[in-house]
C-alpha cells in the first residue's frame, strides 16, 4: 500500500503539474477534510491524552471550525517551527497553531484575526536568584525555536549584550534544559508555565515573573492569497466569541478566570 | 528510573514507529540498491570521462547533510513545484537516492576488485558480456562488496531518524511525542537508543563475520 | 514557470552571517577529528592491550557509537550528561557527540588497518629492545595511519554532514543553525536551504581536495 503510494508520487512527479486551484474555502467544502495543522507539545493549546490522541485548545477550535465548514477535521501534528511550511508545502489547510500575527510571518501567510491572547511568564530554576524579568540578564536563557518568545528572548539578549540565549527544539526540551539547570531562565506562556509547574514532571522550577511583552496575539493562518478563507475565519472567529464558544474552551483548558480580550484598544482591526 | 507511567498503548506507538523506521529503511534500501547497482555498472562500463556528470550529481548526495537533502527536497517539491505529496514519499525517494550514491561507490569497488585476466579469460571462452557479468564478476564482487553494503544499510537505518523533519513519524518521532507527555526523556530515548542497537549490532556483527570469513580463502 | 516567486536577494543578503557559521561548522569538524583521533588512537590500545577492563571499554565505545543514531548520541551528551548534572553548551555538547562518533568509527578503521600490518614487525621491533609502547608509537602507528587515511578523509566528511544534528542541543552558531534561524524568522525555506546545501558542497570538496594534497606530501615513498 506505502509503496504502492510512493510509486504514485514518483509517476506524479514525472508527469506535468496540476491545473491551477480553485479557492480554497471551496476545495475543503468539496473535498469534505479540513486539515489543520496543530502545535501538540503546548499543553493546554494541544497535547495528547493517554491514548496519545490529539487533545487541547486549540484542537476543539478545529474541530468547530471543521463542524462550522460542514465537514470533517483531520488534525496533523506539527512543531513550531514546522507549522508554516506545512501550510505552505499543501500538506494542511490552515494552521490552529498559536501563531502569532507578526508582520514578518505575514509577508508569506494570511492571517485571520486574533482568536487567542497570551501572556507570558519568566521562569527559572529554583536555583538562581532572579526576583524580576530584568535578572534574566547575563544569564543562560532559551526558548522553543521560532516562536514570538524565542524573537523576543533573543533580540532582549541582544541589546543586553550579555548572557547567552539558546533555542530548543521543542518546548519539552526547553523545560528539560530548564530543570536539568543547563539553562538559568526561559520566557513560555503563562498557561504553558502553569502547567508544567504544577505537574511536577519538571522538578526545580518556578515562575519569577510576568515577561513585560505586548500580549502576545495569536491568529488562523492559511495561504496568503485565499482571501474567500480568511474571510470566513475572521467571522467564525467573531461567532465563536458571541456565541460564548471562546468561554467555554477557555475554562475547559485553561481555567475559571474572564478569558483575555481579543479586543485593541484605539484602533480597527 | 523505571518507575514509569509508560502504558501498552505508549508501547503500542513506539512499535507502531519501529515499524515506520523499518519500512523506510527496506523501501529506500531496496530502491537505492537497484538504483546503486545500475549506476555503478554504468560508471564501470563507461569510464571516468563519460560518468562525470552522473558522478558529480551523486556525489552531491554524499556532500550535504541528509536533513538538508530532505528540506530542500520537501521545499522544492511541495512549495516551489506546487505538488501534492505525501511526506513519506519524499522521506522515501531522498533516501533512495542517498543509498544509491553510496551504493554505486561499493558496486564499482566490487567490479574492479574482480581481477581483468579472469574476465578476459571468461569472455576468452565465447561468454558473453551478460554471462561474464552474472556468471563471474556478480559471485566474485558481492563477496568484496556485501559487508560494506550491510554498512551502508545499517547506515542508512540510523540515518532514517532524520525523516521526522517531513512529518513521518518514525521510532524517533514517536518517542518525542511520549516524552512531551510523559516528560521522561532520559528513560524514553534510552529504550529507543537500544532498539536501534538490537537490530544494528546482530547485523553488524554477521557481516563484520562475512568480511572475516570471505577474506581468508 | 512555477507558481512560486523566489526572494532570492532576502536570502543572499544573509549570506556573511551563513559564512559565519560556516566557519563554526569547519571548525567542530576539524576539533572533533583531532579529539576523535586521539581518542581512537587510545582505544586502539585499549584493545591490544591484554586487561580486560580497558578492551571492554574500548569495545562498548565502539558498538554503541557505530550502531545508534549519531542524532541520539548528541542529543544524548546534552541532556543525559545534564541530568547528572554535567552542563555542556551546545557548542561544547555538538563537538562531544561527533568526537564520541569519531573515536568510534576511526578505531574500528585502525583495526583494519592493523590487520594489514604484519604481526612480525612488532616482534621485530620488541626484539629491537623497544617497549610495547615504543613499538605501537613508531613502528606501528605510522603506517596504521598511512593505510587509514582514506577512511579518514571519509569520517572527516561525515564530521562535517554531522554538525547540522547540533539544532537539537540549541546549537544556533554553526550552519546549519544559523538557516534554521533564519528560516524560522523569514519562512523561505527553499532559498535559504539551497545556499545552505552549496556551502556545504563546496565545504566538503575543500576538505577532500585538502586531504587528497596532504597525503601527497605526508605519504610520499
Amino acid at each position: 500500500m506505502r509503496t504502492a503510494l510512493f510509486t504514485a508520487g514518483l509517476l506524479a512527479a514525472t508527469t506535468l503539474a496540476l491545473p491551477a486551484q480553485a479557492d480554497k474555502l471551496d476545495d475543503i467544502i468539496a473535498s469534505g477534510v479540513l486539515r489543520c495543522a496543530v502545535v501538540l507539545d503546548f499543553p493546554p493549546m494541544g497535547s495528547r491524552d493517554e491514548n496519545n490522541n490529539p487533545i487541547g485548545f486549540d484542537v476543539d477550535y478545529c474541530n468547530d471550525l471543521a463542524a462550522a465548514l460542514g465537514v470533517t477535521a483531520e488534525v496533523v501534528e506539527t512543531t513550531f517551527p514546522e507549522r508554516i511550511p506545512a501550510l505552505m508545502s499543501g500538506s494542511v489547510d490552515v494552521a490552529v497553531a498559536s501563531t502569532s500575527d507578526t508582520l514578518e510571518r505575514a509577508k508569506t501567510v494570511g492571517f485571520s484575526i486574533p482568536y487567542y491572547s497570551f501572556e507570558n511568564a519568566v521562569v527559572a530554576n529554583e536555583k538562581v536568584e532572579m526576583a524580576t524579568w530584568e535578572d534574566m540578564k547575563g544569564k543562560v536563557v532559551g526558548a522553543t525555536a521560532g516562536t514570538y518568545e524565542a524573537i523576543w528572548l533573543e533580540g532582549k539578549v541582544k541589546d543586553w549584550g550579555e548572557g547567552e540565549f539558546r533555542p530548543y527544539q521543542t518546548q519539552a526540551d526547553v523545560f528539560l534544559a530548564l530543570s536539568q539547570g543547563q539553562l538559568d531562565a526561559t520566557v513560555a506562556t503563562v498557561e504553558v508555565s502553569e502547567a508544567n509547574v504544577k505537574s511536577g514532571n519538571f522538578p526545580g522550577i518556578k515562575i519569577v515573573d510576568k515577561a513585560p511583552m505586548v500580549p502576545d496575539y495569536v491568529a488562523l493562518i492559511t495561504l496568503r492569497e485565499e482571501y474567500g478563507l480568511i474571510n470566513y475565519m475572521n467571522l467564525f472567529i467573531n461567532q465563536q466569541v458571541r456565541t460564548g464558544r471562546y468561554n467555554e474552551l477557555y475554562k475547559k483548558w485553561v481555567g475559571e478566570e474572564e478569558p483575555a480580550s481579543l479586543i485593541v484598544d484605539g484602533v480597527y482591526r | 528510573m523505571f518507575d514509569t507511567a509508560l502504558t501498552v498503548n505508549d508501547l503500542l506507538l513506539l512499535a507502531r514507529g519501529a515499524g515506520m523506521t523499518l519500512l523506510v529503511t527496506a523501501i529506500s534500501v531496496f530502491f537505492g540498491t537497484i538504483l546503486g547497482i545500475v549506476f555503478g555498472v554504468f560508471r564501470y562500463q563507461v569510464g571516468p570521462w563519460w560518468a562525470a556528470p552522473l558522478t558529480f550529481i551523486l556525489d552531491i548526495f554524499r556532500s550535504i547533510p541528509l536533513l538538508i537533502q530532505l528540506v530542500l527536497a520537501n521545499a522544492f517539491i511541495t512549495t516551489v513545484l506546487g505538488f501534492r505529496i505525501s511526506g513519506f514519499s519524499v522521506a522515501c525517494g531522498v533516501l533512495s537516492l542517498y543509498t544509491a550514491a553510496y551504493c554505486a561507490e561499493i558496486v564499482r569497488g566490487g567490479i574492479e576488485a574482480v581481477p581483468q585476466t579472469l574476465r578476459r579469460a571468461a569472455r576468452s571462452l565465447g561468454m558473453t558480456w551478460g554471462q561474464d557479468m552474472t556468471s563471474v564478476v556478480l559471485p566474485l564482487a558481492t563477496r568484496v562488496a556485501l559487508p560494506s553494503w550491510i554498512g551502508l544499510a545499517l547506515g542508512v537505518m540510523k540515518d532514517s531518524a532524520l525523516v521526522y523533519i517531513v512529518q513521518v513519524v518514525e521510532l524517533l518521532k514517536s518517542t518525542q511525542i511520549l516524552i512531551t507527555r510523559l516528560q521522561e526523556p532520559l528513560f524514553l530515548l534510552m529504550i529507543c537508543g537500544l532498539f536501534y542497537f538490537l537490530i544494528s549490532f546482530p547485523i553488524a556483527r554477521f557481516g563484520g563475520y562475512l568480511e572475516k570469513r570471505w577474506s581468508n580463502d | 514557470m512555477f507558481n512560486y516567486s523566489f526572494r532570492w536577494n532576502q536570502a543572499l543578503n544573509s549570506l556573511p552571517e551563513m559564512l559565519q557559521g560556516a566557519l563554526v561548522t569547519m571548525e567542530i569538524a576539524i576539533l572533533s577529528m583531532v579529539i576523535g583521533i586521539s581518542i581512537a588512537l587510545l582505544l586502539t590500545l585499549f584493545r591490544l592491550s591484554r586487561n580486560r577492563v580497558l578492551s571492554s571499554i574500548a569495545a562498548t565505545w565502539v558498538e554503541i557509537a557505530r550502531n545508534t543514531p549519531a542524532l541520539f548520541q548528541i542529543y544524548m551528551v546534552h541532556f543525559g550528561l545534564g541530568g547528572f548534572g554535567i552542563h555542556l553548551s551546545p557548542y561544547l555538547s555538538l563537538l562531544i557527540g561527533i568526537a564520541f562518533n569519531n573515536a568510534g568509527y576511526l578505531t574500528e578503521n585502525f583495526r583494519g588497518a592493523l590487520k594489514a600490518i604484519p604481526e612480525t614487525q612488532t616482534r621485530a621491533a620488541r626484539s629491537l629492545g623497544m617497549t610495547p609502547i615504543q613499538a605501537f608509537k613508531n613502528v606501528i602507528m605510522p603506517q596504521m595511519l598511512r593505510i587509514s587515511f582514506l577512511p579518514m578523509t571519509n569520517q572527516m566528511v561525515w564530521a562535517i554532514l554531522m554538525t547540522s544534528l547540533g539544532a537539537v542541543v540549541a546549537m544556533n552558531t554553526d550552519l546549519y543553525g544559523v538557516t534554521s534561524e533564519l528560516n524560522a524568522r523569514t519562512f523561505r525555506t527553499f532559498e535559504f536551504f539551497a545556499i545552505a546545501a552549496v556551502i556545504f558542497y563546496v565545504i566538503t570538496k575543500v576538505i577532500t581536495l585538502s586531504a587528497r594534497l596532504l597525503a601527497a606530501r605526508l605519504f610520499r615513498y
